[in-house]
C-alpha cells in the first residue's frame, strides 16, 4: 500500500514538474512583464480632476491604455514615443467593447509638465505617465496598460499565424521606415499592400498599420488601420488556449509589458472569443470634427489641437 | 535495503519519463492556429476537381490546377496576378523586385516570354509599382495600374493609375488614362471591354473622411469616368464574365467582412446586383469558363488561410437595359438596389494552401 501510494506521488510530483516545465516561459513573463506596478504621479500643471482608481472586480469592466511604439536604435532604452495609443474599454458582462485611438501629434498638457505632443509622455515618465497625461485631459478612468513594441507586434502576429484583413485602398509608401531589421536606423523602403481581403503575416501587418506618407488622413488613417487590425488579433487569439501560451510570451519577451497580472491576461483571452464584432464602438478622434491642424508649428513640431468639446462627450458616452 | 535502492534508482528513470511525456502532452494542446502551417498546393489534393485549367498564386509561386492536381509553374522570384490573354496562348503576372514590380509575358508553362516593364531603379523613390496587368478583348493593348506621376509636395504621393500600352509595344509607348483621387492608393483592377471601354475601381473620400472603392466606366483616356456602384457600397475587384454580360464584384460597404455581388453589365450600365454570398472575407472572384460558376478565394479554418472556392450560379441575372434607372440613379451617392436569393452552397475546393488573397485565379 505504502509503495503505491509513493508510487502515485511520485508520478504526480514528475507530472507536475513537466507542466511546470512547459509553463516556465509563462511564470517568467508573468514575473518580468505582467503586473508592472504603475503609479499616477500627482499632477503638476493639470488642474482636472483625477478619477479614483477603484480595483475593478472580477466581471466588472475595465479600461485599457494600449501603447505602441517604436523600438529601435533611434531611441533610448524605455524612451520611446508611442506612435500608437488606443484606449479601450472592456464590458466582459455586455460583451461591448470601445476603442479611442489617440492622435500620436495631439498637442496637450502633459502630466509631467507643459505641454506637448502626447506621444512624449510615455518617452518622457513611462507608462504612468502616458496614463496620467490620458485620464487628466480625457477625464477617464484608465485601469491598466499595456505596451507592445514594433518587432513585439510582428512576432505576436506570426505567433497567431497570421491574421485576416481587409484592406480597404492600396497602401503605398515610398518612405517607409526601414528600421527593424538593425541596419541604418533612419532608413527607408517602399511599401506596397494591395486591396481586398487577405491573409497577413507579422511584418506585412506592420506595413499596414505603420504606414502614414502617402494616406489621405495621415495619422488618422493609420489610426483606423490600427484598429482593424487590433480586431484581426482579437479574432484570432479567441481561438487560442493556455498551451499556446508559452510560445507566444517566448516570442514577445522584451516586447511586451503590461500592468495587468496573468489572471486578467487570461480572463481577457477568454473574453477576446465571445465578443461579436457588431458590439465593438470603434472612434478615431479625425480632423476636423474632434481636432485641427493649427496652420502653423508649435516648437517646430508638426501638431493637431484638440476640440475639447466635441472630444469629452464622446470619451464620456464610451467610457462611463 | 539493496532492494529498495535498486527499486528507487529504477524510479527515477520512470519518472523523468513520465514528466516528459507531460510536457510533450501539453505540446500537443496547442490549438491548431498556432501549429497549422500552410503547404504547398503541390502536395495537396483539391477536394473537387474544377473544370478546365486555373493558375493560382501562393507566396510570390504559381501553381496550375489542372484535373485535380496542381503543378508549379514559372521561374523563381515573388510573383503575383496571373492574367491570361484573351486567346488563352499566354499569361501576363507581376514579378515583385524589393522596392518596385515589373510585368512579364509567359507562355503557359511559365517560361518567360518577354519582360513588358522596367521599374527598377538604384533611387528608392524612382522605382515603381507595376500590377493589376489585363489584355483588351482584341489582344493588342495592355492595362495596369502604375505609380506615375508621383506627387511631390509636402507629402510624397504615391498612387496608381489605369495606363494602357501595346502588348507588342514597349513602355516608352505608355498612356495614363485614369486620374487618381491623390493619397488614396488610386485606381486598380482595369478590365478592358468589348469596344474600347474600361472599367476599373475608383478610391476617393467622402466628406466624413472615409476611403471608399467604387467600379468605374470610362470610354477614353483622361474621359470622365462614370460611377457604377455608390460610395456607401464600397465595390471592388470586379470580374467581367466570358460573354461581358455579368460582373461580378466584392462589396464591404465600410465594414471588415464583405458580399461576393453579381450584377448585370451591358457594356455601361451595371443593372441592380444579386448577393450571391454576405458577411465573409471574400476576394479576388473569377468566372468559370462557361460564365455558369465562380471561383474565390476566402479563408477557410482557424488558421484563416485563404483557400480556393467555388460557387455554381443561380439563374443569370437580370439584363442591365430593364434596370438602367435604378443603376444610372445618382450612383455616387445612393447604394444600389440588391436582392438576396436563396443561400447558396459554396464547395472548398483546396484544403491546407494558403492562397494570396490579392491574386484573383485565372481560369480558361
Amino acid at each position: 500500500m505504502r509503495l503505491v501510494a509513493l508510487t502515485v506521488f511520485c508520478l504526480l510530483l514528475s507530472g507536475v514538474a513537466g507542466a511546470a516545465a512547459y509553463f516556465f516561459p509563462v511564470v517568467v513573463a508573468g514575473v518580468g512583464q505582467t503586473g508592472q506596478t504603475v503609479i499616477i504621479p500627482p499632477s503638476v500643471t493639470l488642474g482636472a480632476k483625477t478619477t479614483p482608481a477603484p480595483a475593478a472586480s472580477p466581471g466588472a469592466p475595465f479600461t485599457v491604455l494600449l501603447l505602441g511604439s517604436d523600438d529601435d536604435s533611434k531611441f533610448a532604452s524605455d524612451h520611446v514615443l508611442t506612435q500608437s495609443m488606443i484606449l479601450v474599454r472592456v464590458d466582459p458582462q455586455s460583451r461591448h467593447v470601445a476603442m479611442l485611438s489617440i492622435p500620436r501629434d495631439l498637442w496637450l498638457p502633459l502630466s509631467s509638465g507643459g505641454s506637448g505632443k502626447i506621444d512624449w509622455a510615455y518617452s518622457n515618465g513611462g507608462p504612468s505617465a502616458a496614463m496620467a497625461t490620458v485620464e487628466r485631459n480625457f477625464h477617464v478612468h484608465i485601469d491598466e496598460y499595456a505596451w507592445i513594441g514594433l518587432k513585439g507586434l510582428i512576432k505576436l502576429i506570426d505567433q497567431l499565424g497570421g491574421i485576416d484583413v481587409l484592406v480597404t485602398n492600396p497602401v503605398l509608401d515610398d518612405f517607409y521606415p526601414d528600421d527593424i531589421g538593425g541596419g541604418y536606423a533612419f532608413g527607408a523602403k517602399r511599401v506596397a499592400v494591395l486591396p481586398g481581403a487577405q491573409h497577413l503575416d507579422g511584418s506585412q501587418a506592420l506595413q499596414y498599420v505603420r504606414s502614414r506618407h502617402n494616406d489621405i488622413n495621415g495619422d488618422f488613417g493609420r489610426s483606423a488601420r490600427q484598429q482593424e487590425v487590433l480586431l484581426a488579433i482579437k479574432a484570432k487569439a479567441s481561438t487560442l488556449n493556455a498551451a499556446d501560451l508559452p510560445d507566444i510570451v517566448t516570442a514577445l519577451k522584451g516586447e511586451f509589458k503590461t500592468s495587468m497580472g496573468l489572471d486578467r491576461v487570461r480572463s481577457l483571452l477568454g473574453v477576446a472569443s465571445g465578443f461579436d464584432l457588431a458590439n465593438v464602438q470603434q472612434v478615431v478622434l479625425y480632423a476636423p470634427t474632434y481636432t485641427y491642424y493649427p496652420g502653423y508649428y508649435i516648437n517646430g513640431n508638426s501638431v493637431v489641437l484638440p476640440h475639447w468639446n466635441q472630444i469629452l462627450p464622446v470619451v464620456k458616452a464610451s467610457f462611463p | 535495503m539493496i532492494l529498495r535502492r535498486l527499486a528507487a534508482l529504477l524510479f527515477v528513470p520512470l519518472m523523468v519519463a513520465f514528466g516528459s511525456g507531460v510536457y510533450l502532452y501539453l505540446g500537443t494542446l496547442k490549438s491548431k492556429v498556432v501549429k497549422e502551417h500552410a503547404q504547398l498546393p503541390t502536395v495537396t489534393k483539391p477536394k473537387f476537381v474544377l473544370p478546365g485549367t486555373m493558375f493560382v498564386v501562393q507566396d510570390g509561386r504559381i501553381f496550375k490546377l489542372n484535373a485535380g492536381s496542381f503543378t508549379e509553374i514559372g521561374p523563381a522570384g515573388d510573383w503575383s496576378q496571373p492574367a491570361l490573354t484573351p486567346d488563352h496562348t499566354r499569361l501576363l503576372a507581376v514579378a515583385r523586385a524589393g522596392a518596385s514590380s515589373d510585368l512579364y509575358l509567359l507562355d503557359l508553362g511559365g517560361q518567360i516570354v518577354k519582360r513588358l516593364t522596367k521599374n527598377d531603379s538604384k533611387i528608392l523613390d524612382a522605382n515603381h509599382w507595376a500590377y493589376y496587368p489585363r489584355v483588351s478583348p482584341d489582344g493588342a493593348t495592355l492595362f495596369f495600374s502604375f505609380d506615375s506621376p508621383k506627387l511631390v509636395k509636402a507629402a510624397p504621393g504615391v498612387d496608381l493609375s489605369v495606363w494602357s500600352m501595346p502588348l507588342n509595344g514597349t513602355q516608352s509607348q505608355a498612356r495614363r488614362w485614369t486620374d487618381p483621387y491623390w493619397y488614396t492608393g488610386g485606381d486598380v483592377s482595369p478590365i478592358p471591354v468589348v469596344g474600347g471601354g474600361l472599367l476599373y475601381v475608383r478610391h476617393s473620400i467622402d466628406p466624413s473622411t472615409a476611403v471608399h472603392a467604387q467600379i468605374y466606366y470610362q470610354t477614353r483616356p483622361f474621359g470622365t469616368g462614370k460611377a457604377l456602384t455608390s460610395l456607401a457600397d464600397d465595390c471592388s475587384e470586379p470580374a467581367l464574365s466570358p460573354d461581358g454580360t455579368q460582373l461580378a464584384m466584392v462589396c464591404s460597404r465600410g465594414k471588415q467582412t464583405a458580399a461576393l455581388e453579381v450584377a448585370p453589365f451591358n457594356g455601361g450600365v451595371l443593372g441592380p446586383a444579386k448577393v450571391l454570398l454576405d458577411s465573409g472575407l471574400y476576394a479576388s472572384p473569377a468566372w468559370s469558363p462557361d460564365g455558369k460558376a465562380l471561383a474565390y478565394l476566402a479563408p477557410a479554418g482557424a488558421a484563416g488561410h485563404f483557400q480556393l472556392w467555388y460557387l455554381a450560379l443561380p439563374l443569370p441575372a437580370a439584363s442591365a437595359t430593364a434596370s438602367t434607372s435604378a443603376a444610372g440613379a445618382s450612383p455616387a451617392s445612393t447604394p444600389r438596389p440588391t436582392t438576396t436569393p436563396a443561400p447558396l452552397a459554396p464547395v472548398q475546393v483546396t484544403q491546407g494552401v494558403d492562397l494570396t488573397g490579392t491574386s484573383a485565379p485565372a481560369w480558361y
